[in-house]
């Protein structure tokens, strides 16, 4: 039996319907066509499913979404204000922090985590912050390189 | 693919053990879910019955109590207690344990309570908790139960708790004076689960080193964390030497009954448990000091 | 994975071994075991159920006995699933028994079980402990069987 789901997404608010076992990542890539959180290993071992729900960064992949109920979700998608880039994805675009792109969005959405609890980690807590999103491509240090970049303020956030 | 089941989000404790006193063998509680998802994604666990009990508000709280000790809800999240200003002095081992627990995603919305609940083997909290000598409380429709942690934990994902039964609170005595805890773990790779965990807890008597009382405990070396008593025997009541730790890591290795498996061997595991007891007792002693 | 160990009895050899070819004795030695039937005289039906915390097997596997030298030796193989399709498994097991004296037997044993399936994913470490777990039980509760039969 479908219950109510009242969840805000990148501020805009929806009501959906589910089934109680509906994960918090179905909800938003299936349910509501936000494709760019990603499901990359089903076993809770990735990160690639990030997303910040109520400010904290957690694996969708691993939530029910009527656990998320009356909440407020980031998304990937909410990173951007209409055409202008998230400092984030300004500098990971800089830095080649990505190749395959499939880690992205949960290394995004992890690192604007850890910039919205810490603005000026150091490198050793920068790796700290992505240490649950495993990327297969880069080997970390574009990621961390684009993160201090952004600390280091070579990119204003322009609101 | 998850099976489908029927759904409860109770906001309160009396109605959570209401649910659960009308649904006994047949439910199952989930909190964070960081472990229970993880089997029932797999269809490991099919309940028809499922108890969301993470928005009971009433559980989720860290008390501190200078005479006390500490008092922390079931539903705590990992992540409280790792940046809790209470997890200060004797208590700063919960928050670096916390802090190596995982990842900070799951530490964000798993539950100590769900944790201690699940019963792995290899988790970390439980041999730290056990170090501290934690007692936990839990409820149902016909009462409390108090208890050590340490009977607490029965077998492989296993407790004493009952059907109808929720894990409500766990306490932390406050700590002694002269005593230090410390905990380490061996892991292949960052944030993931203990191939090895030791917790020690030292305290002193007044002056000159000697050990008034030692507690060891091993993660991930038996089908529950396991004290190796054999071990605490080579250092009570005697004044500590190098010598002595040494010889405790030997005893504790022996006493200490791991299996082999993907991550390592029953004789590496050994091996981890005795030069884990000596490193992990030596930096106890050396906060027992500056206690 | 490899489960292996060893046990001595008092007894003389050919009534231990008789005792291990005894169906009912087995099935009720083995934990959850639900059934054991004989399918001809060498292969066998079972099903046994085990549980690990929250996770609950039911197996259903065919063993055939491949060799028989009485009263020494015996090699058993099968295969079987979980009722449930969270796994299947292959197993080869044999079993020795060595005269120690006229009334002494060691018994050594030897099973190679290989997992598959979810349950070997995300269960393995479950269930490899568990399995330990559970030889450990067979062998002890053959034991009691053996102590009581030869004592009576």
């Amino acid at each position: 039996m479908k219950k109510e789901l009242r969840l805000t997404v990148n501020g805009q608010p929806y009501e959906l319907y589910v089934k109680p076992k509906t994960l918090l990542v179905e909800a938003l890539r299936d349910h509501l066509g936000l494709t760019g959180t990603k499901r990359g290993c089903n076993s809770s071992s990735c990160g690639a499913c990030t997303v910040i729900l109520n400010g904290l960064a957690v694996k969708s992949c691993s939530i029910l979404a009527l656990q998320a109920d009356g909440g407020e979700v980031l998304t990937v998608e909410g990173l951007a204000s209409g055409a202008e880039l998230h400092p984030l994805q300004e500098a990971f675009l800089d830095h080649g922090a990505f190749q395959c792109g499939f880690c992205t969005a949960g290394m995004l959405m992890s690192a604007k985590a850890l910039l919205d609890e810490n603005p000026k980690p150091t490198k050793e807590q920068i790796k700290e912050g992505i240490d649950g999103n495993i990327c297969r491509c880069t080997g970390y240090n574009s990621i961390i390189r684009a993160v201090a970049a952004v600390v280091n303020g070579e990119y204003k956030e322009k609101k | 693919m998850i099976r489908d089941f029927e759904y409860f989000s109770p906001k309160t404790l009396k109605e959570a053990l209401t649910l659960l006193d009308k649904y006994q063998d047949e439910c199952k509680v989930i909190a964070g879910g960081q472990s229970l998802l993880i089997l029932m994604r797999q269809r490991l666990v099919m309940p028809e019955y499922l108890i969301d009990i993470k928005g009971i508000s009433e559980l989720n709280y860290i008390k501190s109590d200078a005479k006390e000790g500490l008092r922390i809800g079931a539903l705590t999240t990992h992540r409280a207690i790792e940046k809790s200003p209470a997890m200060k002095n004797g208590f700063s081992v919960l928050a670096e344990m916390e802090h190596r627990l995982a990842s900070i995603q799951t530490r964000n919305w798993g539950t100590i309570g769900g944790n201690i609940c699940h019963a792995d083997p290899t988790g970390d909290p439980a041999p730290v908790l056990i170090a501290l000598n934690a007692t936990l409380s839990t409820a149902s429709l016909k009462g409390k139960r108090n208890m050590a942690l340490e009977d607490f934990c029965l077998d492989y994902f296993e407790t004493a708790l009952e059907p109808g039964e929720l894990l409500t609170e766990i306490q932390v005595p406050a700590v002694p004076p002269h005593t230090g805890t410390a905990y380490a773990k061996f892991n292949i790779i960052e944030s993931d689960m203990a191939t090895v965990g030791v917790a020690v807890s030292i305290t002193l008597g007044s002056g000159d080193g000697m050990c008034k009382d030692i507690r060891i405990v091993l993660g991930a070396c038996a089908s529950t964390p396991m004290r190796a008593k054999q071990a605490e025997e080579v250092l009570r009541g005697r004044k500590i030497t190098d010598n002595l730790f040494k010889e405790a890591g030997q005893i504790a290795s022996q006493e200490a009954e791991p299996i082999s498996d993907i991550s390592a061997s029953e004789e590496y595991r050994r091996e981890l448990v005795k030069v884990l007891v000596a490193r992990v007792g030596k930096e106890a002693l050396a906060r027992a000091n500056q206690a | 994975m490899l489960i292996e160990g060893k046990f001595t009895l008092q007894a003389p050899i050919q009534e231990v071994w008789d005792l291990l070819f005894e169906i009912d004795t087995l099935a009720a030695c083995i934990p959850g075991a639900e059934k054991i039937e004989p399918i001809d005289d060498r292969t066998y039906d079972a099903i046994v159920k085990q549980k690990v915390g929250p996770i609950t097997v039911r197996f259903k596997f065919i063993t055939t006995l491949t060799e028989i030298d009485p009263p020494r030796h015996v090699t058993a193989e099968g295969r079987g699933e979980d009722i449930g399709k969270a796994g299947t498994f292959t197993q080869k097991t044999s079993v020795d028994l060595t005269e120690i004296s006229e009334d002494s037997v060691e018994i050594s044993y030897s099973s190679n079980v290989s997992l598959v399936g979810r349950l070997a994913t995300f269960g393995e470490r479950i269930m490899r402990a568990k399995a330990k777990q559970v030889g450990e039980e067979i062998t002890k509760n053959l034991q009691e069987r053996l102590k009581s039969r030869i004592a009576s």
